[in-house]
């Protein structure tokens, strides 16, 4: 989702072929999201199958071919941008199943995995620490900001490991697997 | 920040990452408190290298704080030894510590703790007069560098609290002490201020101080320390050295959707 609407934010600016679509789209996440020039081609030529985009000039070398952005382009990057971000929270790693995972296989035992995890998340803050530090000596405050969430995260995280851990949340007798 | 050379400079050079040696060595500690179970510690052992930055983590009433304060000499464990520099606290007299945290301790808190009666200049001398040496000229230029020479003649009241804090971490260090111990030295700044206050301490560190510090911020902890050790219930639960290799953004963050389908 937030590709099509990163390609038609970055239209919104000026008319863009694929390639300075990419380029300027990676260079917006600061490296963080990678994208091959496919998808961007995929992604144009569904935007301009639903109207939100249109082709400058000729139609010959696709690599050469500009887009921009048609006023319901205008109208639906508007609407995308004012709405919040309201959908389910997304837990992609890992650690939710094998913590699922480990209170049945390890009898309820999660010393070891919550030990471990904790160490990883640990590395992860100072990780984000030098990438926070090195997008704000490159200037992008954005990009500093997005790393901030990042942290902020990744403490969350790191307090649920803690709460885990802890006598009172860790031990719970008889915790329903079903 | 420019403040590397001159700290050197004051510390002549030493400490620094290579050439590990042991500062602070904890065995089997206990502090038992009457009357309740908080902030007891129940057989911790420790060794901290001269020219690390640990941090201490925990929650409250864990025990870190008592680590600290047994670890400054402000307190006496119930059972087992802490030693300093080589120096066994529990065998000092009352006089003998007081020697030993002037000498080798320098401490910052929470609450800055400055005396509201002197001056910046004067807070940060009163452990220099106590040993009865004159450091005006070192006061002026810890402030200077510090980045608050301009707020020298002025009361703690008149202060905000991050130029607090730089003045209490002058007078922490007016002595150079062989340890800087920081207790939540972040907890009453807002997030900005704390971030410059840790900057210092990490400065300090990169110039060869060692630097033992509690706090419950992982972030904070994180960004300087190299060195986590986790307290839970009195009890070391994880001692993590953390790595710093440079990484591709990528590999710390993902920014992730759904395929660009529909």
């Amino acid at each position: 989702m937030s590709l099509k609407f990163g390609v038609l934010g970055l239209l919104k600016g000026e008319p863009l072929h694929g390639y300075e679509v990419k380029n300027r789209f990676e260079a917006m996440l600061g490296g963080t999201w990678e994208v091959n020039i496919g998808q961007i081609y995929t992604t144009l030529q569904r935007l301009e199958r639903d109207g939100l985009v249109r082709p400058i000039g000729r139609r010959g070398d696709r690599g050469k071919l500009q887009y921009e952005l048609s006023p319901e382009g205008h109208k639906a990057l508007d609407q995308w941008l004012a709405q919040p971000d309201s959908g389910p929270q997304q837990l992609h790693e890992d650690i939710y199943v094998k913590l699922l995972l480990a209170t049945r296989i390890a009898n309820g035992d999660l010393k070891g995995l919550l030990a471990r995890q904790k160490r990883a998340y640990l590395q992860r803050l100072r990780d984000l620490n030098r990438l926070e530090e090195r997008a704000r000596r490159d200037g992008r405050v954005d990009l500093a900001r997005l790393v901030r969430g990042a942290l902020l995260h990744t403490e969350a995280d790191l307090k649920w490991m803690d709460e885990l851990s802890s006598e009172r949340f860790g031990a719970e007798e008889g915790a329903r697997t079903e | 920040m420019d403040g590397r050379t001159f700290f050197r400079a004051f510390r002549g050079g030493g400490g620094g990452k290579n050439g590990m040696s042991e500062l602070v060595r904890l065995t089997e500690v206990t502090k038992v408190y009457q009357g309740g179970i908080t902030g007891a510690l129940n057989g911790v052992s420790l060794i901290v290298e001269k020219g690390e930055f640990t941090a201490i983590m925990g929650p409250s009433g864990s025990g870190k704080s008592t680590l600290l304060n047994l670890v400054a000499g402000l307190d006496r464990p119930t059972s087992g030894s802490v030693a300093v520099g080589g120096t066994d606290l529990g065998k000092l007299g009352e006089s003998g510590l007081a020697r030993f945290r002037r000498d080798n301790i320098g401490f910052v808190f929470q609450f800055f703790y400055l005396l509201p009666n002197l001056t910046s200049l004067e807070n940060v001398l009163i452990p220099a007069q106590l040993k009865g040496s004159d450091a005006t000229a070192r006061a002026r230029e810890l402030l200077g560098q510090l980045g608050i020479q301009d707020i020298a003649d002025r009361f703690p009241a008149r202060l905000s609290g991050g130029q607090q804090q730089r003045v209490a971490i002058a007078r922490a260090l007016i002595n150079s002490p062989t340890l800087l111990l920081a207790d939540e030295p972040t907890g009453a700044l807002d997030t900005h201020t704390g971030d410059q206050v840790m900057e210092l301490l990490g400065q300090l560190n990169r110039d060869g101080q060692t630097i033992l510090l509690v706090t419950h911020d992982a972030k904070l902890a994180t960004r300087h320390a190299a060195r986590v050790i986790s307290v839970m219930d009195g009890k070391i639960v994880d001692d993590a050295r953390l790595e710093s290799p440079e990484r591709a953004a990528s590999e710390v963050i993902r920014v992730r959707s759904e395929e660009a389908s529909r």
